[in-house]
């Protein structure tokens, strides 16, 4: 069985916020709601100051802390390693979201529904549909947009970044691009203290 | 500025610490009726003393849901939190209410009207009013010592904070009563809360002290708590009106009304704005810092 992962090549990454974006149209995220993050960190002494993005979403724990403490049974993990979350069991308690170290889940609030993504209360005939698959009040998070990963693509954001540096495949083969970069160039987990076992991956 | 030392980035784009926001004022409340109620009855039970026993009962199972369904996300579907006791705190907990309610409410019967003549049911129905109200006090410090994500509450203290709190709020809460009830029990009442006042102190002395020796995010919050933003309301709210307070008060009053009633005041005030901020003072750690890790100074 497939184990899917991702790995960010930050020597890459360029901060354009492509997978941002890319992202938020093919889940339909509502104003606030963000699957996923390019974090900026600056460092150095003037003039000699650089500035490094970096990359966040949910990380897909192989222990995620997050379903063991969802109490409804709402977190689950398919049998290829993605963490989901059943909107329908969901009773948003967001105990889940105070056990993820990554402050990876928010909360679809029946305001962001409302009011759209132009804040005007008015919502674009995109957003109608889109926002069928949300129930207000859940807890939402990436899901390697697994609609697209069971059609056999790549998800949104790493089709939308245009220098290649979000990688995704099936980690428990080594021949797979991802795990070939983990192996070569060493790549690191976030928060790897946490014992969290992230299938995320960072290579500098 | 030191690689370590780091900012707090809010919701923006930024690495850097970010406060935990998902569980509010609403959860807050809900927890400090869940403990106080519950170390209410107990207290009160221990003492026979009825009016105490029916405050507990009515703190945690009225308050305590009423807050806790205003956090729901999705009230209605709420009962699936029973679901998954094998490892969730959170399922653990709400059995443990709905044990405690009819368990205590049936104790307080008893104790009225005698229903059970002092047989072997009546002392069953008190055991299982005993061990569920101990859980209520327990399984919110055990749900948020559980958290690996927020280092301020990653401690076994988390359970050991809840339990003395619970406790020393409902002694406190059943001393001001006895006074007007039962002030027959009133000196015993003043001298435990005396006592719980100061193992309380010494529990959050600990918990400090262990974030101090934590990692950076525990570290964070306890900057937090006593230089920070939240440092006046500790100083003077948790550890002034919460623990100086009761104990010049009952060292030097005694058990008299007022005294009884400033104490109390004191105690469940202290207690609220603990709960308040620890949740308030909970952040998450950055997730992957490149200039820490190449010894660069942050910009």
């Amino acid at each position: 069985m497939a184990r899917m992962g991702m790995v960010f090549d930050l020597k890459r990454c360029i901060g354009c916020n492509a997978c941002v974006v890319g992202c938020k149209q093919e889940n339909s995220l509502p104003d606030g709601v963000f699957f996923t993050r390019t974090l900026s960190e600056e460092y150095g002494v003037y003039p000699s100051v650089k500035r490094v993005y970096i990359p966040t979403l949910c990380n897909h724990c192989e222990d995620p802390p997050c379903e063991k403490v969802c109490p409804s049974g709402a977190t689950y993990t398919r049998d290829d390693g993605i963490v989901m979350i059943d909107g329908d069991q969901c009773i948003g308690c967001s105990a889940c979201a105070v056990a993820c170290p990554y402050d990876a889940r928010t909360q679809v609030t029946q305001e962001s529904l409302e009011k759209g993504l132009y804040g005007t209360g008015e919502l674009t005939p995109f957003e109608k549909d889109g926002y069928k698959r949300f129930t207000p009040g859940t807890m939402v998070k990436c899901d390697f947009c697994s609609q697209r990963v069971d059609a056999g693509l790549d998800p949104a954001c790493v089709v939308t970044c245009p220098t290649d540096a979000r990688i995704f495949g099936d980690l428990d083969d080594p021949d797979s691009k991802p795990s070939r970069l983990i192996r070569e160039r060493g790549g690191r987990t976030p928060l790897a203290d946490k014992n969290t076992r992230p299938k995320v991956y960072y290579v500098d | 500025m030191s690689p370590n030392q780091t900012t707090f980035s809010g919701d923006s784009f930024q690495l850097g610490y970010r406060f935990q926001n998902y569980w509010d004022f609403h959860m807050a409340t809900a927890f400090f009726f869940g403990e106080l109620g519950a170390g209410m009855f107990l207290v009160s039970m221990y003492f026979g003393f009825v009016p105490g026993m029916v405050l507990g009962l009515l703190c945690t199972g009225v308050g305590k849901p009423y807050f806790h369904m205003s956090h729901m996300g999705v009230p209605a579907k709420s009962w699936r939190a029973i679901l998954r006791p094998d490892r969730s705190w959170i399922s653990r907990g709400l059995i443990s209410i709905v044990v405690f309610v009819p368990s205590a409410a049936l104790v307080v019967l008893d104790v009225l009207f005698g229903w059970s003549g002092g047989g072997m049911l009546g002392k069953l129905v008190a055991l299982v009013a005993v061990a569920s109200s101990l859980l209520v006090m327990t399984y919110q410090g055990f749900a948020m010592s559980h958290s690996s994500a927020i280092a301020l509450w990653n401690s076994g203290l988390m359970p050991v904070s809840s339990i003395v709190y619970a406790l020393t709020s409902g002694a406190a809460v059943s001393l001001a009563l006895s006074v007007f009830f039962d002030s027959t029990i009133s000196l015993v009442l003043s001298k435990l809360v005396l006592v719980l006042v100061a193992a309380t102190a010494v529990v959050l002395l600990s918990l400090l002290h262990s974030s101090y020796h934590g990692t950076v995010g525990a570290r964070q919050s306890l900057e937090l708590l006593i230089k920070g933003q939240f440092a006046r309301n500790f100083f003077l709210l948790v550890i002034g009106a919460g623990m100086v307070l009761p104990i010049l008060a009952l060292w030097f009053g005694g058990a008299s009304i007022l005294s009884s009633l400033i104490a109390a005041v004191g105690v469940v005030a202290g207690f609220y704005t603990y709960r308040l901020l620890i949740f308030k003072a909970g952040v998450y750690e950055p997730q992957i810092s490149f200039s820490a890790r190449l010894g660069l100074s942050r910009g």
